[in-house]
């Protein structure tokens, strides 16, 4: 549910620009509703919305893999008074396909609890609980509690140290982590539908400004011990989403010694609100009126979306603005990419179902992080993207190219100017970075 | 401002003698109260945004000038319009984005964003027909798609069409949970009587808003409402000021507040907030309020020029497009204006409202002309959801009183009273003189 504004930059040529989908982060409440309640009908619900996803083997650790699933676009760490947390209501779902079928085979969910009272400053941190589900059968994990947000030196000083004490063991092997991180994501969108903070101007001709650099998200980091979920084919998919309950408006109204009750369902029936596994998907490739249908399914079924890899939207909006030439149709390189893995070359197929995944191959040994390469496959550099993906790895710049037709000999440079996020990553576990304080925060964009 | 300019040469030419309202207080009685919680003026009562609307609608601008067929940014344009109505109280956005709307399916006639965008727009505008044949056309659009089942569901409320209405929440519910499907499902529970379910379901909505200042502050607000008008007074007071913790200043808190504070008899405090408010959106629901709590701390004076200032801005919203006449009918029962005018004006909002909130203003405006035997009729119209509000109450005990059911009437004043004292600044203390 990452909404994002994607923006193309042929390096060198004259700069133009589009914007694609929404933009992400805070957009407007556009909602609207009865003639009283006036319930917001379009509440962007960021505590459920997914914005990035990340499987890579761990490169300071290479019999462990981490997937680093985040949430709530756009938190401004100045933002106060009103702090950031995970929705105590929702699902957090990471889930593991290991036999390409587009189904979870392991499913790690994460419920959050609302610390006592509301959030005054300070009071961020939530408890919380790991279940992991094999087969039907659950068990509870880990339990944690996750560090506050970063508020400032006096309210969180020393914040490097309170967020490694939010790193807590997984039962059974690895390590889990859930907090406020800093953006990894990095990319240009102060475009033209920028609806986040406007750039003053358009067209950028390259030295791209990271729209997401001071800007937060919250974060479940996995650790995971490579032994315990590898397959034969050694590669996994991955993919996550969010679940909210269902409550609709009839209960069960029953007479109890004279008295009318309500009896409440004890069952709770949760639903899918939002997925991600490849990024970009729910804003470049599913249209509009199909964004809510995706967002309840799960990969399995992904089939129905086929011809939105095949014809993607982003092709004819490259032809459109620069006149290319690129292929608009029977695009099977994007659909192989994306929905089923590669055959050739041999990286990461899963089998002939199409589903959304993110696939790591677990037998690709990790790149040395000084030797990384932001363009992963496409640079020659086989642990990143579309192998899983790094917090490295330049997602838009890859995007563009692929669909401009890099995997099917056509190399146009196309990209956002923006190559690297600004403020590094970890070395180690959970390897997002932290977040920057409210006190001294910088963002990438003042907000006008 | 606009508004605020508008507003105040309105107000300017009341006071040179061109009374808008003619009449006012002609037939006061003495008593002046406060609307019901419903009565408020929809399409104001929204939330607000957080501050970047305003830019956001100087880019989108920039964008058609350069690109004048981008149906995706006159889609958002539209849709930010009816965000700065929220924002500011000006209804000429609401003019604004029909505008650009309209150019959008002019574009693509089966656009989506713009169906249901002019589908919001006709519920903020009061427009429930309207509404709902958009609402219906964007969901043939889009069957999958959520939203639309909320623009559907509210305007059958609003035609009075529960059964349809709930089962429009119930699947905006199943296929996307969350703050708007709370919200609405906890409403409906409410209209049905269920206050505990009403309550369970605003919890998730306030669960649900966590990451969004305005939309929290909305929930707190609604939550803390729903406990106000149930009598708890202390729930209700940690509700509405958890809402100004997630969002300062917000108009819709303070309003809450000035309640609270009036209810505890502190009235001068009441009024600190309900003019910050007033100054802030100057809202019809709030102006009556400060008008009102002018009025029982003796200030008619400057009661009436709150009064006479809503006529004004009935008028700067029917200009854009909003129909007030429920709003409007209510206030003018509410505080006696021109009498027999106000009961056409009832009958009619109800043809066009026919909702259990249109049956009982109905009700009411036929009971304070005398018509009482027809007004019983309307009132029990107004309770056919099993609905427990302390208002609707209070009006059928001034009905079975007309009726010399005086034992009835008195069961319904206690019932109103029982309920939540302080349900209205000024009905209330009738409620409790007429219940003993």
């Amino acid at each position: 549910m990452k909404k994002v504004i994607l923006l193309l930059v042929v390096a060198g040529a004259a700069a133009a620009a589009v914007a694609v989908a929404l933009a992400r982060g805070p957009a407007p409440q556009a909602g609207n509703a009865s003639s009283h309640r006036e319930a917001p009908l379009i509440a962007e619900d960021p505590s459920a919305d997914n914005t990035d996803l990340y499987a890579f083997r761990s490169p300071d650790k290479p019999d462990t893999f981490t997937i680093v699933s985040n949430w709530i676009p756009g938190e401004d760490p100045a933002a106060g008074p009103n702090y950031y947390t995970f929705s105590p209501s929702a699902r957090y779902n990471v889930y593991l396909d290991r036999n390409g079928d587009g189904k979870p085979d392991v499913t790690f969910r994460v419920r959050f609890k609302r610390n006592a009272g509301q959030f005054f400053l300070g009071d961020t941190a939530q408890p919380y609980t790991v279940t992991k589900i094999v087969g039907g059968k659950s068990s509870v994990v880990a339990t944690g509690t996750t560090p506050p947000d970063n508020i400032g030196p006096r309210s969180t000083p020393n914040y490097h140290d309170l967020a490694t004490k939010g790193i807590f063991p997984l039962g059974g092997g690895g390590s889990v982590f859930a907090g406020q991180r800093d953006d990894p994501f990095f990319g240009d969108i102060g475009a033209i539908f920028d609806l986040v903070a406007i750039r003053k101007g358009v067209g950028n001709a390259g030295g791209g400004k990271d729209f997401f650099a001071g800007y937060a998200v919250h974060t479940i980091a996995l650790q995971l011990p490579i032994a315990d979920y590898d397959t034969t084919s050694h590669v996994i998919g991955v993919w996550s989403s969010t679940d909210r309950q269902v409550v609709t408006v009839a209960q069960t109204k029953v007479k109890v010694k004279g008295k009318t009750r309500v009896r409440v369902a004890k069952k709770v029936v949760w639903q899918q609100v939002s997925r991600l596994g490849n990024p970009l998907i729910n804003e470049a490739v599913i249209p509009t009126d199909k964004k809510d249908l995706w967002n309840r399914l799960s990969p399995a079924t992904d089939k129905q979306f086929e011809q939105y890899y095949t014809s993607p939207i982003l092709a004819a909006v490259i032809n459109k603005l620069y006149n290319l030439g690129v292929k608009e149709s029977d695009r099977s390189d994007l659909e192989a990419v994306l929905l089923t893995g590669l055959k050739q070359p041999n990286l990461n197929y899963t089998g002939p179902t199409l589903a959304d995944e993110l696939r790591l191959n677990l037998s690709i040994p990790p790149t040395a992080p000084h030797k990384v390469n932001r363009m992963g496959v496409l640079g020659g550099d086989l642990a990143g993207y579309p192998n899983g993906r790094r917090l490295e790895d330049d997602v838009i710049d890859i995007t563009e190219q692929a669909v401009a037709g890099a995997l099917i000999g056509t190399n146009i440079p196309l990209g956002d100017g923006v190559n690297a996020d600004d403020k590094g990553y970890l070395s180690s576990f959970p390897y997002a970075n932290d977040p920057n304080a409210g006190f001294d925060n910088t963002k990438g964009e003042p907000k006008p | 401002m606009r508004i605020r300019l508008a507003l105040a040469l309105a107000v300017a030419a009341v006071a040179a003698g061109a009374l808008l309202l003619g009449g006012l207080f002609r037939d006061s009685r003495g008593a002046v109260p406060a609307p019901p919680p419903e009565a408020a003026a929809g399409a104001l009562e929204n939330e607000l945004g957080t501050g970047d609307t305003a830019s956001l609608v100087r880019s989108l601008q920039a964008t058609l000038r350069r690109d004048p067929r981008n149906v995706h940014s006159y889609d958002l344009l539209g849709l930010a319009y009816q965000q700065r109505a929220r924002e500011t109280g000006d209804p000429a956005y609401y003019t604004k984005s029909e505008g650009v709307l309209r150019r959008a399916l002019s574009l693509a006639s089966n656009d989506l964003l713009a169906t249901s965008g002019l589908g919001s727009l006709a519920l903020s505008r009061h427009r429930f027909r309207e509404a709902l044949a958009l609402g219906r056309r964007a969901r043939a659009l889009s069957p999958t798609t959520a939203r639309s089942y909320g623009v559907i569901g509210d305007a059958l409320g609003e035609l009075g069409r529960y059964r349809k209405a709930f089962a429009a929440f119930d699947r905006l519910a199943r296929l996307r949970p969350g703050l708007a499907a709370y919200a609405r499902v906890s409403y409906a529970r409410e209209l049905r009587g269920d206050f505990p379910g009403a309550v369970a379901a605003m919890r998730l909505a306030v669960d649900a808003a966590v990451d969004e200042p305005e939309p929290l502050a909305w929930t707190d607000v609604q939550l803390g409402k729903l406990y106000w008008s149930h009598g708890h007074l202390g729930p209700a007071t940690r509700q509405f000021r958890a809402a100004l913790e997630a969002y300062p200043g917000y108009v819709y808190g303070l309003d809450a507040l000035a309640q609270v504070e009036a209810a505890h008899g502190r009235y001068a405090r009441a009024i600190r907030l309900e003019r910050r408010a007033v100054e802030t959106i100057p809202l019809p629901q709030f102006v009556t309020t400060l008008g009102d709590l002018e009025h029982v701390t003796g200030h008619d004076r400057l009661a009436r020029r709150q009064y006479a200032l809503i006529g004004v801005i009935q008028r700067l919203l029917a200009a854009n497009g909003v129909r007030t006449d429920l709003e409007t009918a209510l206030f003018d029962v509410d505080h006696g204006v021109r009498l027999s005018h106000t009961l056409a004006l009832a009958r009619l909002a109800r043809r066009d409202r026919p909702s259990i909130d249109g049956d009982d203003v109905l009700a009411w405006a036929l009971a304070r002309t005398g018509h009482c035997g027809e007004a019983l009729r309307f009132s029990e119209r107004a309770f056919r959801l099993g609905t427990r509000d302390a208002p609707k109450d209070f009006h059928r005990g001034m009905i079975e009183r007309c009726l010399k059911h005086d034992a009835q009437a008195r069961l319904w004043f206690r019932r109103a009273l029982d309920l939540n004292p302080h349900f209205s600044l000024l009905w209330a203390p009738v409620a409790r003189r007429y219940a003993s």
